[in-house]
């Protein structure tokens, strides 16, 4: 059985020059082109021999069969195909007759490539644009970057547009590059079959791990935040969770859950795990509670406190008080009667508060951590920002 | 690019030429190196490409296609084209006659 090799292209595949005379040097040692795939070629290992090779664009993906007849009784032999590239390879000592003999003629071969280019192009950049455009309503239409950035829901679509950008550059240069060599051969200027590759070589390769690298990391991405994000039902007493919990607010023996279910998970009473680049510990809660015997002062029905909150351990400390901004234009909207009110702490960085009737809300941060409560209940503030200090100690103590 | 009436390819030209016997693509690169007395030798790259060129552009016709052999003629439009192209290459001989005199003020 033959063996086969694979290496990877050396070149951009417009490079017509460069790909003829890397299939010839590579005859010289032995390795015959077999077949080309869209990165790797694949090359027979053979006796040395020196061959030519010729490429033969056509206006349609196949190449007729006239046409490969007309070569083949003359001395090219067909290789293989790619797309709209055909490889014809003839030995050296044969001195076949070359394939085009009228560069302007030669030049015609490329319109349909040419055209084919510009719709590819325009094609990316239309997609591109529309990416940007999302990209940008989902980072900035809320106003609210740096909780986008630390949730790292966009990250993805942020790495994914980085690699069309990528393809909006590769096919403006192949847009251009038909365009010359047609220039060229309209001048007259034949296309030099060994003309020199090696120079790509390292650009091509170095530049096609980084995107493998990239696209790597942005498939794998979105799966570390599928298996980190899970949704538990809060359990009754555990402190280990860094979590301001309902009863510590509440001191009250009578409180009792207020529970409903779905799929076995009680969503009034719950905790969300998630991760992301910029923070790789994050809680999200609620917790719902009933006092029977007690009624709201209203008179609207029995006492039912409830706490909502999110905590962030973050990455880099930077990004808390932006994080703060960003979580208290979130939670309020616009038309709060009384304001956020920052406070010295000595057990946080930072502290805001804000108190609207029985609606309490905390912004809070000490070193990485950042933490967002809001309870609702008859329970002071000074209560919750007790706990809070307490919970916000247990993480950052991490 | 289809063909305007203006100058053409030498490739044209003599495809053209040597269409005027109906003929089929191996044969017509040997009849147009004939023709031309060694001169010009024409790859099949080009002779194709100009062949499926100059039938869209109906200067040429497809006469027999026996599925192996694809045996092309020159159309009346393709004649016309080519006589007006031979008058126009003729005024390039006449007008280079000063070329001639000038040789032989050397």
């Amino acid at each position: 059985m033959t063996k086969i090799v694979r290496k990877l292209r050396p070149t951009d595949f417009w490079r017509i020059g460069e790909h003829e005379s890397w299939f010839s040097d590579m005859s010289a040692k032995g390795l015959h082109l077999h077949k080309m795939g869209l990165h790797f070629a694949h090359f027979k290992i053979g006796d040395p021999k020196r061959m030519e090779y010729r490429i033969e664009v056509t206006k349609k993906k196949g190449m007729p069969y006239e046409q490969s007849e007309m070569y083949e009784e003359i001395g090219w032999d067909y290789v293989t195909s790619y797309q709209f590239f055909h490889v014809f390879s003839s030995p050296e000592e044969n001195h076949a007759p070359e394939l085009h003999t009228d560069p302007m003629e030669q030049s015609y071969t490329l319109d349909q490539l040419k055209e084919r280019l510009i719709l590819n192009f325009t094609g990316t950049l239309i997609g591109f644009l529309l990416i940007i455009g999302m990209l940008l309503a989902i980072w900035f239409l809320d106003g609210t970057p740096v909780l986008r950035l630390v949730e790292g829901h966009a990250i993805q679509l942020t790495i994914l547009s980085l690699i069309i950008l990528y393809n909006v550059f590769y096919s403006t240069r192949a847009m251009i590059s038909i365009q010359a060599l047609r220039r060229n051969l309209q001048e007259g200027k034949a296309i030099d079959h060994h003309a020199p590759w090696e120079k790509s070589l390292h650009k091509n390769t170095a530049f096609s791990i980084v995107f493998i690298a990239i696209a790597l990391v942005s498939a794998i991405l979105p799966f570390v935040q599928l298996f980190k994000h899970e949704t538990f039902t809060l359990p009754e007493n555990d402190s280990n969770l860094p979590i301001v919990r309902l009863a510590d607010i509440e001191q009250n023996s009578l409180l009792v859950r207020d529970e409903y279910y779905i799929d076995e998970i009680d969503w009034a009473n719950r905790y969300t795990t998630n991760w992301s680049v910029f923070a790789p510990v994050q809680y999200k809660y609620d917790e719902s509670g009933m006092i029977e015997n007690r009624k709201w002062l209203d008179e609207s029905g029995t006492y039912s406190p409830s706490v909502s909150a999110e905590v962030y351990h973050l990455r880099f400390k930077v990004l808390a008080e932006p994080l703060i901004d960003d979580l208290i234009k979130w939670y309020s909207y616009g038309d709060e009667m009384e304001p956020f009110v920052e406070k010295q702490h000595p057990d946080f960085d930072q502290l805001i508060i804000h108190e609207d009737a029985e609606m309490k809300q905390l912004f809070a941060s000490k070193e990485k951590v950042v933490m967002y409560v809001r309870y609702n209940g008859y329970a002071e503030m000074d209560v919750l920002i007790r706990n809070a200090a307490q919970k916000v100690n247990l993480l950052e103590g991490e | 690019m289809s063909y305007n009436g203006g100058p053409m390819t030498e490739a044209m030209y003599y495809v053209l030429l040597a269409l005027m016997r109906p003929n089929h693509g191996y044969q017509l690169m040997q009849l147009i190196t004939e023709v031309s007395n060694g001169r010009l030798k024409m790859g099949p790259g080009t002779l194709y490409g100009v062949l499926s060129r100059m039938q869209k552009d109906d200067l040429i016709v497809l006469s027999k296609d026996d599925g192996r052999r694809k045996t092309y003629e020159i159309t009346s439009e393709g004649e016309r084209a080519l006589r007006i192209e031979y008058e126009r290459l003729k005024s390039l001989i006449i007008d280079s006659a000063l070329l001639e005199e000038g040789e032989k003020h050397d």
